[in-house]
């Protein structure tokens, strides 16, 4: 363990220098993140004053606002591409070094990401957190939200974000396929947006069609952490949701593996 | 106008280098169309599942919010598929030197830069407009006549201008400071906000999206003449045609300032 730390700390390290390095641009970047969530602020609080009954898909309008900016939080954190990565790699033909280094190219590429993550915390995720929280208290008379509803939702967070990078990983097979990452990535976070909960939530659709996107892995990565987080489960709910998002989790390991052992079989790279 | 008969033939000769570029990857052509497609149409899904719930929002039907959101891609298509060369010049045009081709050739500077690059993913944006706009004249909502036809013609044409200007402005400033990419995506973000009624938002908000980067006169405001009964052309269409020429003329004129201030990379 101690071993594979010392390997692959300095890909973390990496990004977290080069995100600070760049730091006028993110800045502008996080400004704009932000553009989102307060749209959706803003759109709900009018949909929620056009209607007569004051819940909305099993939510108030309070527990609106804190889905909307606990969804902003919970997709900064967890949708960290690295499709974007395994593409360039393919095109610069730098994907061969991963295939000649003693190194797992999935693990490597993660790191990198967790590394991203962290700085993401910083910047600006705690602060909207702590915004969050005290808007909620002091506007919208909620409370803190209980410390267990917090723990749990940090254990499905992490569990969102493991979903979320184990299918990337299988989505940047395409990299082999096609040159055009920009566009498949286009549709890739539209359909995403949608079936993760980022930008409705699943119980505003209707039933049939809930019960089909529950059960794909897409809903684990937003809509369940948030959900948990709102405290919208009960305690069997709870393990429930939290085993599906664990089998999801080795289906995509797996998933991975075995993508990447056939297509690097194949795999011809020019030049050098 | 031989000026302009120059100007037209050496378009055709980019276009249809252009054109070859489509003809060889075909596959990108058509995954580029669906991922603009499929991100303009959520934002419609989502329009359809809310008024599953409500009747009006904010005084406005679900057939009439089609209408904005359809008339708001179709300037913004327009523009995406003839300037989005912009972007390079904000990303990497000046930082890179590479501008220097274009000061070299015996060429307005401001048409070469548009020329070289069409855009075809933004068909899937006009695409998404035009099928809106269509389903949402059908239930009657718009009164159909020759002169509404002709301003809604000259309102898509001012507002496309409007976002050529906002994005040619914003890409100018690399000439000072070399990369704009981040600054330009920072606005051309704001025409999110101007999908939706701007009386939704806070009186800040309402105002920057008026009148300093006034995307809301792309599509809101002028759908609004359509829509609403006794609004009087000339405060929306007529004020979009004016704004839209004095912003181009103020970027085109940062623009060519920004070509005398510019300095290659060398090497």
């Amino acid at each position: 363990m101690r071993q594979k730390l010392k390997i692959y700390w300095p890909f973390l390290e990496n990004q977290l220098k080069s995100n600070l390095a760049y730091q006028g641009s993110f800045y502008l970047f996080i400004v704009c993140s932000l553009f989102g969530p307060f749209i959706s602020y803003y759109l709900w609080m009018a949909i929620y004053g056009g209607s007569s009954d004051g819940v909305l898909g099993g939510l108030t309008q309070e527990q609106m606002v804190v889905y909307v900016f606990m969804t902003y939080i919970t997709s900064s954190l967890v949708m960290i591409g690295i499709a974007e990565e395994i593409s360039y790699d393919v095109m610069e033909g730098s994907v061969v070094m991963a295939l000649l280094k003693p190194i797992d190219y999935r693990l490597s590429l993660i790191s990198r990401s967790l590394g991203e993550m962290l700085y993401r915390f910083f910047a600006p995720v705690i602060f909207v957190w702590i915004g969050l929280e005290i808007y909620k208290v002091t506007v919208l008379k909620m409370g803190v939200t209980p410390i267990q509803n917090i723990l749990l939702y940090i254990v499905s967070l992490s569990m969102s974000y493991l979903i979320y990078v184990l299918f990337d990983f299988c989505f940047g097979m395409f990299a082999f396929v096609t040159t055009y990452m920009f566009g498949l990535d286009m549709a890739k976070s539209a359909l995403l947006g949608f079936l993760s909960g980022q930008i409705i939530p699943i119980s505003f659709f209707p039933a049939v069609l809930q019960k089909v996107f529950v059960f794909l892995p897409f809903s684990s990565m937003v809509y369940t952490p948030v959900m948990v987080y709102l405290g919208k489960y009960s305690g069997e709910e709870i393990a429930f949701v939290l085993g599906r998002q664990f089998i999801w989790i080795i289906l995509l390991y797996v998933l991975g593996s075995y993508l990447w052992g056939r297509i690097t079989k194949r795999l011809v790279v020019l030049g050098g | 106008m031989k000026v302009l008969k120059r100007y037209a033939r050496l378009y055709r000769v980019f276009v249809s280098q252009f054109f070859k570029t489509i003809v060889q990857s075909k596959a990108n052509f058509f995954i580029g169309l669906i991922g603009f497609f499929l991100t303009q149409i959520t934002g419609i899904l989502f329009l359809y599942l809310v008024f599953e719930q409500i009747p009006v929002l904010a005084d406005w039907n679900l057939d009439q919010l089609i209408f904005i959101y359809g008339f708001a891609q179709i300037p913004r298509g327009i523009d995406h598929l003839l300037t989005d060369n912009l972007w390079m010049l904000a990303w990497n045009l000046v930082v890179n030197g590479k501008f220097d081709r274009y000061m070299l050739r015996p060429m307005n500077l401001y048409m070469q830069v548009i020329f070289e690059k069409l855009q075809p993913d933004a068909l899937g944006e006009l695409l998404v407009g035009s099928i809106l706009i269509v389903i949402s004249l059908q239930k009657g909502i718009v009164i159909i006549s020759g002169v509404n036809i002709l301003l809604f013609v000259v309102s898509v044409l001012a507002g496309s201008v409007i976002y050529t200007a906002i994005k040619l402005l914003f890409a100018s400033f690399a000439f000072w400071i070399k990369v704009s990419g981040p600054v330009l995506y920072t606005a051309y973000q704001f025409a999110d906000f101007a999908k939706y009624p701007t009386g939704i938002y806070v009186k800040g908000v309402r105002f920057l999206i008026t009148w300093i980067i006034p995307f809301a006169f792309v599509a809101y405001l002028p759908a609004a003449y359509f829509l609403v009964p006794n609004v009087n052309a000339f405060s929306t269409i007529g004020v979009e045609c004016i704004l839209s020429v004095a912003f181009f003329v103020f970027a085109y004129a940062v623009f060519i300032a920004g070509t005398k201030a510019y300095e290659s990379a060398g090497n």
